[in-house]
């Protein structure tokens, strides 16, 4: 090859890449050396290869079919690699691929970015199906700069785990066929994680398909700090062991002690091994005294949580209201897989599809409506039940009673906000209704004036939710405008603002001790906060979805999160992992609930359906899992079908009995 | 490209007065509007999660575009879904059907009717974790076919019986069966034939399937035939066969059964003959109540209660025919003892007033009445008697058993003696026997205890005649005996073992005194409204203590 041609090509790539001043002093080096001695640049004009190399950069480096080349090539190359590794090189194909997309974007080559896009995009689909939606609509590179979803994955790199040798084989490929593109393109975005041994099994690739935490390595970060999951100190459920008032529960606690007793003893057993079997023989004596207590037992596995601190300065209970708690407390149904709850459903009829939200108070005597038309309507059930069997038997007078001051309604009517109300919410003794609406405003009820108290101005854009917290008096709202906020009732500025999220924040739910709220967002992840300094304590990644409703765990330790696609997922709060994905509803969930000691979650659904899962069942097995490799770990116990009523709302009462709302929705003809 | 095409835009910019659009800049556009077009719809697809609904209405997208500081389109919030029509002539156009509204049409048409106001309705959706098969929650075939759903939702005003129709099969023997039994209950032409039909229907296997169908013709026939006599004992004795036979279970179709048997029992014309017995018929009747009872009652067990309930209304209603007096009467007595003691002879009394009149016969000219009134009376008669004589029996068996053979033999003579007797009312007898037990402590506590068996009392005979008190009871109770029999031996016998009895005994009743007095009062109330008509009923060893 002409050396002169050679150095053509070196300045016109200069040129392009916009080094200007590099290719002018290039070219009059050139000149200035023809012009004298043309001796120094012949070493590496004779390299064949990097000649090659060099012209490939400049001829081909504007050229949009490339791409598509380059891509398919990589990819039937993935799809025709050994089976074992296969699974691995092809979870390097999607970043790859949407890079690529947004690379032709990036450069204006419209037409050709569509399609290559809609000829490999088939690949994807199954698992980011969502993500490619949005991509879609990425025409222009100015799009690019806009979304924040293209923007936050052009900055970043995507981690992706891989076994040594498949890393070594892609790596080999890419050299051997000089696709030096795709080379650029991993090297540019995927940052590998390069592991010896073997490569993982294809089924526990939770985090192959969420790659795309633009912050995967800050999650990582957030996710090593500590937090306190335990339940409070003093709490009531303390103070009902304490005082005996549940005798069988004291008698539990030191079941349980003896039952961690006796399978620390085996684990020593076998370590030590010779001296096992007279501690199996005492285990065996232990269980002989505890086998009437057994089947409890199995229920409750769990060791107590520990206690900690509130953070915040709780409201003081009245001994009244504490008193009937704890009376609730004693006579709460023990739910188990075997012991079922019974579920007692409030059907919103004649809503005219305006009904956006609902809530239950924690009896369930109260309901609470949200509406399209900005209306919030509540409901004494105990009364509408009176009303039934005085029209049962026939008497006049006493209707015109029930039906109460509003005349013939048999609701209470709150009107105030000027927008659709998105979320209702009941302080724990019911006598507040917090309301959050499109309008950006929260408004304070009081159920027993049936009149606005307070209306708590702050968040810019629509309130999707609104949650008080479990002592009541704080409350915790998110919304459209990508915040969570912390708020107490006798002040109209909010006392936190936790912003981090990367979309909008579509549910909020308080931790049991109070000291951390959950927040569910758009962008998929659900995030911890400490309430007491605002910060982000944990980031949970691995929903495909927008996230829509979230649940903790009585004992702390757990949550439960359920997206738009029918997925919930349990998380462990304290190591931010997934424990098992609950996969049955195919549609919306919109609302979770614990049942009061926590072995059960109960599920409402858009596919009209309220599900029970075996929660014990699911965090307990992962230890037998990981032995056996099992993966039919999640339990379904019992699926209710509705009639046609989307499950809006759910709520365990403190004694067990579990409350669905929902409103009947005629089918579309 | 875009999905937008730039012809899009240009029409669009020409629509809105924008004639002199380069064509390159609407190139540029078409991609941006379709950019800004997913990002309303991504928009309002939150709107619409928010709300909790799965379909993307007009609001969700008026709420996007504010979300956006856009100003939302007015006109489509129409509520229902648009309706697309294909334009004539183009396979894939498709325009919003917009129909004209003429201003005028629109004020003078009637209002609408008010919509429904939202209301809560509540159900149990599980009990304990099983979904009750109420109209309420979702039937068992939506599961399995949505399309079937729809049909159920749109009615959703009047509830909706959801349970399934059961199929099962019928042999064709046992269709022969069965119409064979009915023709032979109906016809009642072949006594012979019947008989063997409910020996037959009593002990075969396998007529299980055919028990709804009798209940079934059983309930129908007694509320069409009640003035068919024979039909009606026919289907009773139908009914005990059913009831004998161990192959059956018949617990199901009881409720169904019941009425049937209970009408049969208090009804109050049975039979439209005069000849007809329907006191045998309701006779009948009740014992199958009694062995229903027994059999099912601690299965069912608000089953007694409902009958006795039934029977007792009966009973205190004095516009109730005496024959419904009748059977309600021997109904209670057939449900045993303590029916009787709690219902009837509680009632005794004011009873009794109320059945004087009828029964003498001259106040109550109707022959027919005066007879009925003394049918009651018999049955009052016969239920308190046994049961005053099972409240006796009850006491703990003497010591020795040789006596109380003896008393058995005693006894029957007496029970056959009063039979005879006309109304004659014993005047010594309306003493209290508790006052007679007194007189007789005296001389028995001379007596060891101990003296039992046939030999002691032969003994004991000549002690007793030296005995005052004794001898001013033993009057009464031989001058009843003798009244009867004028038999002077006989009459011996009986004051001879009275007074043996009452020697032996006298450590035992002491406690039986104790523990149940009213047992005594309640004989003295009896006797008091009977007579002596009591006394049959009374083994004769207890009447004689009492006496």
């Amino acid at each position: 090859m002409d050396p002169e041609q050679i150095n053509e090509f070196v300045v016109g790539y200069l040129k392009k890449k916009g080094f200007n001043s590099a290719a002018k002093d290039l070219e009059s080096y050139h000149h200035h050396n023809n012009n004298g001695s043309s001796f120094t640049s012949t070493d590496y004009h004779n390299d064949p290869d990097l000649t090659k190399l060099i012209r490939s950069f400049s001829q081909q480096e504007d050229d949009p079919t490339r791409y598509r080349e380059g891509y398919s090539n990589l990819r039937s190359w993935a799809y025709n690699s050994l089976d074992l590794y296969k699974h691995e090189l092809l979870r390097v194909m999607y970043p790859v691929f949407i890079h690529c997309y947004m690379d032709l974007v990036g450069k204006g080559h419209t037409q050709e970015a569509r399609g290559f896009f809609n000829s490999f995009r088939r690949d994807h689909e199954m698992v980011h199906l969502r993500d490619l939606q949005k991509l879609e609509g990425v025409l222009a590179p100015s799009h690019l700069e806009e979304m924040e979803f293209a923007r936050s994955l052009r900055k970043s790199k995507v981690n992706i785990k891989i076994s040594k040798y498949s890393y070594d084989l892609l790596i080999q490929y890419l050299q051997r066929t000089k696709s030096t593109l795709m080379l650029g393109i991993i090297n540019e975005h995927i940052n590998f994680q390069v592991y010896s041994g073997q490569p993982n099994s294809s089924s526990d690739d939770i985090e192959a398909v969420t790659i795309f935490g633009s912050f995967q390595d800050t999650a990582n970060h957030i996710n090593q700090k500590e937090i306190q999951w335990g339940l409070l100190e003093d709490s009531l459920e303390d103070r009902l062991e304490k005082t005996g008032g549940l005798l069988s529960d004291s008698e539990k606690g030191q079941g349980e002690s003896k039952d961690g007793d006796a399978d620390d003893s085996k684990k020593r057993s076998t370590e030590i091994g010779k001296q096992g079997s007279s501690l199996k023989k005492l285990k065996k004596d232990k269980v002989g005294n505890a086998t009437a207590k057994v089947a409890r037992l199995e229920t409750i596995t769990v060791p107590p949580a520990p206690r900690v601190k509130p953070e915040l300065a709780l409201p003081v209970m009245s001994t009244d209201v504490e008193q009937s708690i704890l009376e609730d407390l004693r006579n709460r149904v023990q739910l188990s897989s075997v012991v079922m709850p019974s579920v007692s459903f409030y059907t919103f009829v004649n809503t005219h599809n305006g009904l956006n939200c609902s809530s239950i108070s924690h009896d369930g005597s109260l309901v609470a409506g949200g509406f399209s038309d900005s209306s919030i309507k509540v409901w004494d059930m105990a009364k509408i039940g009176q009303a039934g069997s005085g029209v049962l038997q026939g008497e006049n007078d006493t209707n015109d009673q029930i039906m109460g001051p509003n005349g013939r309604r048999s609701y209470t009517l709150l009107l105030g906000h000027s927008g659709p109300v998105y979320s209702a919410t009941f302080s724990p003794p019911g006598d507040f209704v917090l309301s959050s609406s499109a309008d950006t405003t929260i408004r304070l009820w009081s159920t027993k004036l049936n009149a606005n108290l307070v209306c708590y101005k702050g968040h810019n854009y629509p309130v999707w939710d609104v949650q008080f917290s479990p002592f009541g008096h704080y409350f915790a709202s998110c919304s459209h405008d990508r915040t969570a906020r912390i708020w107490s009732m006798d002040r109209i500025q909010p006392l936190r603002i936790m912003a981090g999220h990367l979309s909008d924040v579509d549910c909020v739910q308080w931790h049991p001790n109070c000291n951390y709220i959950a927040t569910g967002s758009s962008d998929k992840t659900v995030r911890l906060w400490d309430v007491q300094t605002g910060e982000c304590v944990r980031i949970f990644i691995g929903h495909r979805s927008m996230v829509l409703s979230l649940a903790m765990s009585p004992d702390g330790r757990y949550m439960a999160s359920g997206d738009e696609d029918g997925t919930i997922m349990m998380w462990d709060l304290l190591t931010a992992r997934c424990i098992t994905p609950l996969m049955g509803h195919n549609s919306c969930v919109w609302s979770l609930s614990y049942s009061g000691e926590g072995s059960l979650l109960a599920s409402g659904s858009a596919d009209c359906t309220v599900k029970l899962w075996d929660v014990t069942s699911s965090t307990k097995l992962t230890k037998a899992v990981e032995k056996n490799g099992n993966t039919n770990r999640l339990r379904s116990l019992r699926t209710f079908p509705t009639k046609s009523t989307p499950v809006h709302a759910l709520r365990f009462s403190r004694r067990n009995l579990l409350f669905a709302a929902g409103a009947l929705s005629k089918p579309a003809s | 490209m875009s999905i937008v095409p730039k012809e899009t835009v240009e029409v669009i910019a020409q629509s809105i007065g924008i004639t002199n659009l380069l064509p390159e800049a609407a190139l540029m556009l078409a991609p941006d509007v379709e950019y800004r077009v997913r990002e309303i719809m991504q928009e309002a697809i939150k709107c619409m999660r928010h709300s909790k609904r799965t379909t993307l209405t007009a609001s969700d997208v008026d709420g996007a575009l504010n979300l956006r500081n856009v100003e939302p389109i007015y006109g489509f919030a129409s509520g229902g879904p648009f309706r697309f029509r294909k334009a004539i002539g183009h396979r894939d156009l498709f325009y919003t059907d917009d129909r004209e509204v003429d201003f005028k049409d629109v004020i003078e048409a009637p209002l609408p009717k008010a919509p429904l106001d939202t209301e809560i309705v509540c159900h149990w959706l599980a009990i304990e974790g099983v979904q009750p098969a109420i109209p309420e929650n979702a039937p068992l075939e939506v599961i399995r076919a949505p399309a079937e759903n729809k049909i159920h939702e749109q009615k959703d005003g009047p509830p909706i019986d959801v349970r399934l129709p059961v199929k099962h099969v019928l042999s064709r023997e046992l269709q022969l069966y069965f119409q064979k039994i009915a023709e032979l209950a109906m016809s009642k032409s072949n006594p012979a034939l019947f008989k063997e039909a409910l020996v037959s229907l009593a002990s075969d296997s396998g007529l299980h399937p055919l028990v709804p169908y009798f209940t079934n013709f059983i309930a129908d026939e007694v509320s069409n035939g009640l003035k068919d006599f024979r039909l009606l004992f026919n289907l009773m004795h139908i009914v005990r066969s059913l009831l004998q036979n161990p192959h059956i279970n018949i617990e199901p179709y009881l409720y169904q059964l019941m009425p049937s048997v209970v009408t049969c029992l208090v009804s109050r014309k049975l039979g439209n003959r005069f000849a007809d017995n329907h006191w045998e018929l309701r006779d009948f009747a009740s014992n199958l109540v009694a062995l229903i009872c027994k059999r099912y009652g601690p299965v069912y067990i608000t089953l007694q209660s409902r009958l006795t309930r039934t029977l007792v209304n009966a009973l205190l209603d004095p516009k109730k025919a005496l024959t419904q007096h009748y059977g309600a009467i021997r109904g209670l007595a057939a449900l045993g003892h303590n029916v009787v003691r709690l219902l009837i002879l509680s009632n005794l009394e004011p009873y009794l007033s109320l059945l004087e009149p009828e029964l003498d016969a001259e106040k109550q000219k109707n022959q027919m009445k005066n007879y009925e009134a003394w049918c009651v009376y018999g049955a009052l008669l016969r239920a308190a008697g046994l049961c005053i004589h099972d409240r006796l029996k009850i006491f703990p068996p003497l010591p020795s058993p040789s006596p109380s053979f003896l008393r058995k033999g005693k006894g029957k003579i007496i029970n056959t003696d009063p039979h005879k007797r006309k109304l004659s009312i014993d005047s010594s007898e309306n003493q209290s026997p508790q006052k007679r037990l007194i007189t007789m402590d005296g001389p028995d506590g001379v007596q060891s205890q101990d003296q039992s068996g046939s030999a002691p009392m032969q003994v004991d005979n000549p002690v007793e005649n030296d005995n005052p008190p004794q001898n001013s009871i033993q009057p009464s109770s031989s001058e009843q005996a003798s009244d009867a029999n004028e038999s002077e031996s006989r009459n011996g016998k009986v004051k001879e073992s009275g007074r043996s009895r009452a020697i032996t005994m006298k450590a035992i009743l002491d406690q039986i005194w104790k523990d149940d007095l009213d047992s005594g009062r309640l004989l003295v109330k009896l006797h008091e409204l009977y007579g002596d008509r009591v006394l049959p009923f009374i083994p004769s060893t207890e009447m004689s203590v009492f006496l």
